[in-house]
């Protein structure tokens, strides 16, 4: 085989791509000038332009598949003023004849067709009349036949689930926010288009929605489509599959309910004091997933308020309401825990050597410190009742204050020493072990993580140094201490568990195409502690829910659970020395296999004769749902 | 000889190459202004930052038509580890966009390696093919140092620039003399391995090449996109829309990068798409031509790679957007928007006119001999 010459190996790399270009030409010659696509029309000015196609919003369910959040058609009275006559008289009396037909007023007519947008986009449909309902939007559809000015539109609205407090895990849709118009609009919303605002309609947003079909068509120079040239068809949104179970979610509810009517009994029985707004909230979640069975946070809304429907008066109320109905006070809110802080701060005490499950302490009711520099004044910290000598068990079981005082500030005599406290500081390091001062990551927006002080960031944020007395109150879940129910829940259901602090979900998953996708459990962090020591706690808890415990009015029938009431002053004092009280519950059960960790808060109450009761219907509401389909895992799922 | 004429020697010595060059970029800034143009007057920013790196462009053309292109010979290696080191570098810490990690973030500049790497690629293989005579072995070597570069450049994943790279490699194989038995196994082996690459490459490229192969199937609407460009073509006409005013490529993307040529198209009609086929057959026959005057061997495969560089871009580029192939990100040298495509570009036609420079000149000019 002789070698080519340079030359004429240049030539042929020449050749290749002369050939390749010349196909490159009768290809162009084909596609631009003998077999166009779109040519005829094209001279008369007709233009491609691009429409979207709305995509169905997927459901959101309970774990069950009861659906919560459903999409229904919402019927229109639209006007396309391109289509009236141009000339002012006998558009008048299309107008007219239109009011006659629709029993519209012309004046709206008249205002829909000479938009400043009907100027410049005739053949933009002018919405005249929103939310027809079924029947209005047939009758009407019936009498617009023949003119084509105007007509019935169907667009998509959304529809909630009323009972069960579920707004505000649920959220809503709403039209684009202006301030959010531009930005929306790069990532395919069209500017009639709406997004979920919050709730799981927010933080699912981009599954929810699904995925935009899209047309290209062929415009006239009006704007008047005139053919179709390709469609991409919409894809539907996923399905939302929550772990909500409605059955508890509403039984919670009406136990919730129950209860801040109990709790507010007691200050309304006091005629000179303000009257109180209600509220309250209850957490149910699975101690071994992380999965919310129920949040109920009261007083809730109508989720369907947002969908634009309803009137404006019942919106505005919703915005007055001196109970904040729009806060989820399950996550959104912190508060003083009161006494049910004190399982932690006893298996912090375990752990850093400072008592033992035998530790005894008396109280009589109070306790007495002198001051640092003055030995002859004394403060009195109260107990609320004289326990006596108790052990750790005892001490949960009773929620003796002084007890829970020494573990935390220790205590002096006479300059003495006679027991050694673990102190505010190493306080505060298992506050932020066990979960505080940071949100617990559910997967809803907005959360907040209460506060965990320490002597720190008094002196930084007060300007006063860190008193013996500070730490006293720390002990007994008061003071500067602030968290949400949600975090307390998630903190029983680590002492039910071992240690995993869970991210709680209100999702379990989503569905797709028959596929399910699990959200999954995830373990934020762990709450150090020996076996023995989780033990004691848990001990002390059962006891507390004993016959002669605080919490047994939280024990339901049947099982044995493990518990701790709370009560927890707040405000200023009324001149008889009184404080108003927040109510709290924190338990799991069943105790020797746990299954749910359930928290229960009320604005106004005690946790023993209020919050308790609340719990147990709770309970027992779970033990009714349990054997029956609510519990019948999914296909698909995992737990 | 006038002494325009001169002059115009004297910045290009091959003017009809140069020429044609800055035809093309003229076409490609009028392309742009008129996509990015909506509703507003004047220059748009996408326009302005494309002169700013046609300013670069020919700041390196300028330089590198002057500097003798026989030092690039001694640089080659260099410039060859570099560019495989800013692929690398890139494919670790690089920014990702659509998928992919192609850029290197400086400031308010993005860069992408894998267009200068093309250069020094081809820069490599001439400085070693120049010294020795094609052989078995010595072929082998040369695919050798096509491998790290086409390798990184498919991780990113960037299948076009890969493709540009094989065409390269062939081009530059045959003007080496490479006998044509090795090459056609060289063929049969990349057919072989076509398949192979198919299930190497990422999901959307796949799904890609499926919709060309059968348009109607359209889960992820490339199929729209190709109908879209199909649009855009017929709707050009003869003589083309204008610049500016709607366009059947509106919402697509990447229709100043990916689909400049479509979109050109529809903008010029085919008399001018004709035109934009003329210009890269004038860089084809030019650029050839300077090869083959070159007075030494690495700038005969110089001249001829880098050619092929510009050329073989071209085609790809058009017959994706003429759905002749499947889609895969590739710009059209000169017109498409972007920074280091024209930089590089620019920088390659440089090099060639550097090669006319000191090709083995026959003076013809009667009165300068005296």
């Amino acid at each position: 085989m002789t070698r080519l010459s340079v030359a004429v190996r240049l030539r042929v790399v020449l050749g290749v791509f002369s050939v390749v270009f010349a196909v490159f030409a009768v290809d162009l010659i084909r596609a631009q000038w003998l077999d166009p696509v779109v040519a005829p029309e094209w001279g008369n000015g007709v233009s491609p332009r691009i429409v979207a196609v709305e995509a169905a919003r997927g459901v959101i369910t309970d774990r069950n598949g009861v659906i919560l959040a459903r999409n229904v058609p919402d019927y229109r009275l639209v006007l396309v003023p391109g289509l009236l006559p141009s000339e002012a008289e006998s558009r008048r009396s299309v107008l007219i004849e239109l009011q006659a037909r629709t029993g519209v007023g012309i004046d709206r007519l008249v205002e829909a067709a000479d938009t400043h947008l009907a100027r410049v986009d005739p053949f933009r449909a002018v919405v005249v009349e929103k939310h027809l309902g079924t029947e209005r939007a047939i009758v009407l559809r019936a009498a617009l036949a023949g003119l084509h000015a105007a007509r019935i539109e169907v667009t998509s609205d959304r529809r909630y689930e009323a009972s069960g407090a579920l707004a505000h895990v649920l959220g809503y849709v709403a039209p684009i926010p202006v301030d959010r118009a531009v930005e929306l609009q790069k990532v395919g919303y069209s500017p009639e288009g709406r997004i979920g605002l919050t709730g799981v309609e927010a933080v699912y947003e981009s599954r929810l929605r699904g995925e935009n079909g899209r047309r290209l068509i062929l415009a006239d120079p009006l704007g008047r489509e005139v053919g179709t040239l390709g469609d991409t068809p919409p894809r539907t949104g996923s399905t939302v599959e929550l772990s909500i179970d409605l059955a508890l979610q509403r039984a919670a509810e009406a136990a919730l309910r129950g209860g801040i009517d109990a709790g507010l009994s007691i200050v309304r029985s006091v005629p000179a004091r303000p009257q109180p707004v209600p509220g309250g909230a209850a957490v149910v979640m699975e101690v071994n997933t992380g999965e919310i069975l129920a949040l109920v946070s009261l007083p809730s809304y109508d989720a369907n308020l947002f969908n634009g429907s309803t009137d404006a008066q019942a919106f505005e109320r919703v915005l007055q309401d001196p109970g904040h109905p729009l806060v989820d006070r399950t996550y959104m809110e912190t508060r003083s825990p009161g006494s049910i802080f004190k399982p932690l701060v006893a298996l912090a005490a375990l752990e850093e050597g400072i008592a033992t499950a035998d530790t005894r302490i008396t109280s009589n009711g109070y306790i007495s410190v002198a001051n640092e520099y003055d030995p002859s004044i004394r403060y009195v910290f109260k107990d609320w009742a004289a326990h006596g000598s108790t052990d750790m068990a005892r001490a949960l079981a009773r929620s003796s204050d002084v007890y829970f005082y020494l573990l935390a500030g220790g205590y002096r005599e006479d300059g003495r020493e006679v027991f050694r406290g673990m102190g505010a500081d190493t306080l505060a390091k298992w506050a932020r072990l066990g979960g505080f001062g940071r949100p617990a990551g559910i997967d809803l927006p907005g959360e907040t993580g209460g506060l965990v002080p320490d002597s720190r960031w008094k002196e930084k944020t007060i300007g006063d140094q860190w008193l013996l007395g500070d730490t006293y109150t720390y002990g007994i879940g008061q003071g500067y201490f602030t968290a949400t129910p949600l975090q307390m829940t998630v903190l029983a259901a680590a002492f039910a568990n071992g240690g995993d602090l869970l991210a709680p979900r209100v999702v379990r998953g989503t569905r797709e195409d028959g596929r399910f996708f699990p959200t999954g459990r995830q373990v934020t962090a762990r709450l150090p502690g020996t076996p023995a020591h989780f033990e004691t706690v848990r001990r002390g808890m059962l006891a507390a829910a004993a016959l002669d415990g605080t919490a047994f009015t939280g024990v339901p029938t049947g099982w044995q659970i493990a518990a701790k009431t709370g009560t927890a002053e707040f405000g200023q004092p009324y001149p008889d020395g009184e404080f108003h009280t927040h109510g709290w519950f924190m338990a799991y059960g069943p105790f020797e296999r746990p299954e749910i960790a359930v928290v229960v808060y009320l604005e106004y109450g005690v946790g023993s004769t209020h919050a308790g009761p609340v719990a147990k219907e709770i309970f027992e509401a779970y033990q009714a749902t349990r054997g029956g389909p609510s519990r019948v895992r999914q296909p698909g799922g995992t737990p | 000889m006038t002494f325009a004429r001169q002059a115009v020697r004297a910045l290009a010595p091959d003017p009809a190459l140069a020429g044609a060059g800055l035809t093309l970029v003229t076409l490609g800034l009028l392309m742009i202004q008129g996509a990015t143009l909506h509703s507003a007057t004047g220059i748009t920013g996408a326009t302005l930052r494309q002169a700013v790196y046609l300013a670069a462009g020919l700041l390196a053309f300028l330089s590198l038509r002057r500097m003798d292109y026989r030092l690039l010979q001694r640089w080659a290696l260099w410039l060859y580890l570099g560019a495989a080191g800013a692929l690398a570098f890139v494919l670790a810490l690089g920014t990702a966009a659509h998928g992919a990690r192609r850029w290197i973030d400086i400031g308010p500049v993005t860069i992408q390696p894998s267009e200068f790497a093309k250069v020094a690629t081809v820069t490599a293989i001439a400085a070693f093919a120049a010294r020795r005579e094609p052989s078995r072995r010595t072929v082998a070597a040369a695919l050798a140092l096509l491998g790290p570069p086409a390798a990184l450049v498919l991780a990113e994943p960037d299948l076009g620039s890969t493709l540009t790279l094989a065409v390269i490699w062939i081009v530059l194989m045959a003007v080496w003399g490479v006998s044509w038995r090795i090459l056609g196994g060289m063929a049969l082996l990349a057919l072989a391995i076509l398949p192979i690459l198919f299930v190497a490459v990422p999901e959307y490229q796949r799904e890609r090449i499926a919709v060309f192969v059968d348009p109607a199937r359209d889960p992820l609407g490339s199929g729209f996109t190709s109908r879209q460009v199909e649009v855009a073509l017929g709707g050009g006409g003869l003589t083309g829309r204008g610049f500016g005013g709607p366009s059947a490529l509106d919402g697509l993307a990447p229709r100043t990068a990916d689909f400049a040529f479509a979109q050109l198209a529809e903008q010029v009609g085919l008399v001018g798409s004709l035109a934009v086929l003329g210009l890269f057959g004038i860089i084809a026959w030019r650029g050839i031509s300077v090869a083959g005057a070159a007075s030494d061997v690495f700038g005969r495969l110089l001249a001829t790679g880098l050619t092929a560089v510009i050329v073989g871009q071209a085609a790809l580029h058009i017959a994706v957007n003429l759905r002749l192939f499947p889609a895969t990100g590739i710009p059209l040298p000169f017109v498409s928007q972007g920074g280091s495509a024209l930089v590089t570009v620019f920088a390659a036609l440089g090099m060639i006119e550097s090669v006319a420079a000191h090709r083995p000149v026959i003076d013809r000019t009667p009165w300068r001999g005296d």
